[in-house]
């Protein structure tokens, strides 16, 4: 039987106020497709000479990051997962760049170095000397739920007893560009597309300081209502809960059509009296903001004591994530 | 550790498209690594270990029409996952309740590295190529073998496919799935050839792992799959697996991005960690399945590592990257496969091109000895940043 896992930290950079909750009361709007994320001084976590060779991605990701270390006192998390679809973009198109522009000769191996995925998860491994499990997940608009997947297994496991995990992506306006006309982004009447970071501990160890429980993560595949109440109600079953019992749900609609239509069908169909909370007008669309969707949902859970959560993921191309999160 | 059976398993490199043909060129001590012909680059001076069909062959092997649509890498991962479904008996239906784990870095750069210059401005099917991640890699792979339960995409650079098997075994041992299907695959790109290139870690001549003059990798290409399930899946579908993961661990060596610490701290967690999960003892291991790129840093803190956990009298150990270069993102499930190939039919695989002892170094098969019965191997795989892993596959009593 598998002991309880509690989110006891989480902290953002995103197109809001950088770590900070400051969205809660005084929310940014903005009215343009394309927004980048508020950058932090990041010179008051990491020091310049470290930072000038990071891109945004990793300094972003290690700031987040050692905030967390820091407010839960752990030095060496048990785990550090990452999810990240595009990874560090911008090193990747300069190298791309410079490959195609100036051919195979005389390239840097400057950028080249930092272009992998998971130079964000060993990033925060190499600066803070921890040795312990490390992974990357890239899957799209699932990349953050299989990260916390993979941390829910090992506690599963009796493997670890916390875990860092993160939901980081970067943008350039040039790969906006390209995820425009594909009809990812930019879709007329949708929120922005835009950058996110963060960073969460995920605990064994109760407290009051908690934010909520992490009761349950489920990842799958599948365009279909009825394939979603099975895993809903295995999710429910697992954790020991009852489905009408979820008064509230935070999904992912954003305002393109094409995205919402599977949010809007499972509203209807399971959930038709229950609060339904949106995260995506707050910090925009991009593939890791599921990860800001978790974060704001343990704060408003924390705050307003909502005592049981379903928080819903479903991208375009048939990934879906259900995570259920439980009052402290 | 409850044991994690292996039903079926497929692999593509330069030495060869399937096991048969692998077995073949690792018994013959025949190496896949060649000059370049594939991949357009202008580095003719670099070797390379190319999976010897073009696009369109591959794409005709599959029985796909237009080769245009794929990434080569998509290309050689089908035929991998073909063969590894086969052997375990999966198709149709079978698969909908199998999860697809798979590792891949590069992606689809191959394909976008060509139409780069055209994406300003561009329609949407240029676009859509610009935009292959590496999800887009896995589904592709998937796309008309099978409609998988779920799928993952690991990216941890080098250790990439070795973490899916490491994920994948955390499902099965988790209740999460009965059968999950692992791997990896990458192709070639100009991306990374000329990355590593840059770095000044290409060999210019054959790579020669844990040789005292050794100078460097090749870049490979290839990809393998590995079907594992649980006890009572294989049971019931009434399979006599031969083989099982004993033993695993993930570890960072917390160093640097592009470098390996001297002592080898990373592999040495990681070895001693597969060994505690298998409940085996360092003397239990018949043999070692390298990382060993050849590269100088690689080569020398692997060596150190390997002594740490395994003293003096360590066992037989070889890098397989002499015959089809580094693999990068597939090298972790395309060495797996060569290990169970070690354990079906007991022979050590050599490590060619070696020529003189490195200094206080370990030193690597490179001829036929006599060896007890091979029980137990440890497979390693290290990537960019410290991302290290280590398997252990076992074979079952009859």
């Amino acid at each position: 039987m598998m002991g309880k896992v509690y989110i006891q930290a989480a902290e953002q950079i995103s197109i809001q106020n950088p770590l900070s909750e400051a969205w809660m009361e005084e929310p940014i709007v903005y009215h343009e497709p394309f927004v980048k994320a508020v950058n932090p001084a990041f010179r008051e976590y990491i020091a310049p000479n470290e930072a000038r060779r990071m891109g945004n991605i990793m300094k972003r990701a290690l700031v987040t990051s050692l905030k967390v270390l820091k407010e839960t006192g752990i030095e060496h998390p048990d785990a550090i997962i990452t999810g990240t679809s595009i990874g560090s973009l911008d090193y990747t198109e300069r190298f791309l760049d410079d490959l195609v522009e100036n051919g195979e000769e005389s390239l840097s191996p400057t950028y080249f170095m930092q272009t992998t995925h998971n130079t964000v998860s060993s990033t925060i491994s190499i600066y803070t000397g921890t040795h312990s499990y490390n992974t990357t997940y890239s899957e799209g608009g699932i990349s953050f739920e299989l990260a916390l997947k993979d941390a829910w297994m090992q506690f599963c496991l009796g493997q670890i007893s916390n875990a860092l995990v993160g939901g980081h992506e970067e943008m350039l306006a040039s790969y906006y560009e390209l995820l425009r006309t594909t009809g990812y982004v930019g879709v007329e009447g949708m929120v922005p597309c835009s950058e996110s970071s963060m960073s969460m501990m995920l605990n064994t160890q109760a407290s009051p300081e908690n934010l909520c429980e992490l009761a349950g993560v489920s990842v799958f595949r599948t365009k279909s209502v009825q394939n979603i109440r099975r895993q809903l109600e295995m999710l429910a079953e697992k954790a020991n809960v009852k489905v009408e019992a979820i008064q509230t749900v935070m999904t992912g609609v954003n305002g393109n059509p094409e995205n919402d239509r599977l949010y809007q069908a499972v509203l209807d169909e399971f959930f038709p009296q229950a609060e339904h909370l949106q995260y995506k007008q707050l910090f925009g669309e991009n593939f890791s903001v599921s990860a800001l969707g978790l974060y704001a949902a343990a704060h408003l859970m924390k705050k307003q004591g909502t005592p049981l959560m379903l928080f819903v993921n479903f991208t375009m191309n048939g990934d879906c994530a259900l995570v259920l999160l439980k009052g402290i | 550790m409850e044991p994690i059976y292996i039903t079926g398993a497929g692999v593509v490199s330069a030495i060869g498209i399937g096991k048969a043909e692998t077995l073949a060129s690792l018994q013959a001590e025949r190496s896949g690594i060649r000059e370049i012909r594939y991949l357009k680059s202008t580095h003719t001076d670099l070797p390379v270990g190319e999976v010897q069909l073009s696009n369109d062959e591959m794409a005709e092997r599959l029985g796909l029409g237009d080769s245009q649509r794929y990434t080569r890498t998509a290309l050689i991962g089908k035929l991998a996952l073909q063969e590894a479904l086969q052997e375990a008996q999966l198709a149709g239906e079978a698969l909908d309740e199998v999860h697809f784990i798979s590792g891949t870095t590069v992606g689809g750069m191959d394909r976008r590295e060509q139409i780069h210059a055209q994406e300003p401005g561009c329609g949407r099917e240029i676009a859509e190529i610009a935009t292959h991640n590496c999800a887009a890699c896995t589904e592709m792979i998937a796309e008309g073998l099978g409609d998988f339960a779920s799928m993952a995409t690991l990216s941890t650079a080098c250790s990439s496919a070795t973490n899916a098997i490491i994920t994948g075994a955390n499902m099965l041992r988790c209740g999460l799935a009965d059968i999950v299907v692992v791997g990896g695959a990458e192709c070639l790109s100009l991306f990374h050839l000329n990355g590593f290139n840059a770095l000044m870690i290409l060999d210019h001549q054959p790579c020669r792992p844990f040789d005292r003059d050794r100078a460097g990798l090749n870049l490979g290409e290839g990809a393998a799959y590995l079907v594992m399930e649980t006890a009572a899946s294989a049971q019931q579908r009434g399979l006599k697996p031969k083989f099982v993961l004993s033993g695993y661990a993930n570890t960072c060596d917390a160093f640097h991005q592009t470098a390996s610490s001297p002592e080898g701290e990373g592999a040495y967690l990681a070895m001693t960690a597969a060994l505690k999960t298998a409940g085996l003892k360092p003397e239990d291991i018949q043999y070692i399945n390298a990382h060993g790129t050849g590269t100088p840093n690689n080569d020398e803190s692997e060596s150190k590592a390997i002594l740490r956990v395994f003293g003096e009298h360590y066992p037989p150990v070889s890098s397989t990257k002499s015959f089809t270069g580094h693999t990068t993102s597939a090298s972790g499930s395309i060495e797996a496969v060569f290990c169970l190939l070690a354990l079906e039919h007991q022979f050590l695989p050599k490590n060619i091109n070696w020529k003189t002892p490195m200094e206080e170094g370990i030193q690597p098969v490179t001829e036929e000895v006599a060896h007890p019965r091979i029980q137990h191997i440890l497979s390693n795989a290290f990537g960019f940043g410290g991302n290290d892993s280590s398997l252990i596959f076992s074979k079952v009593n009859e």
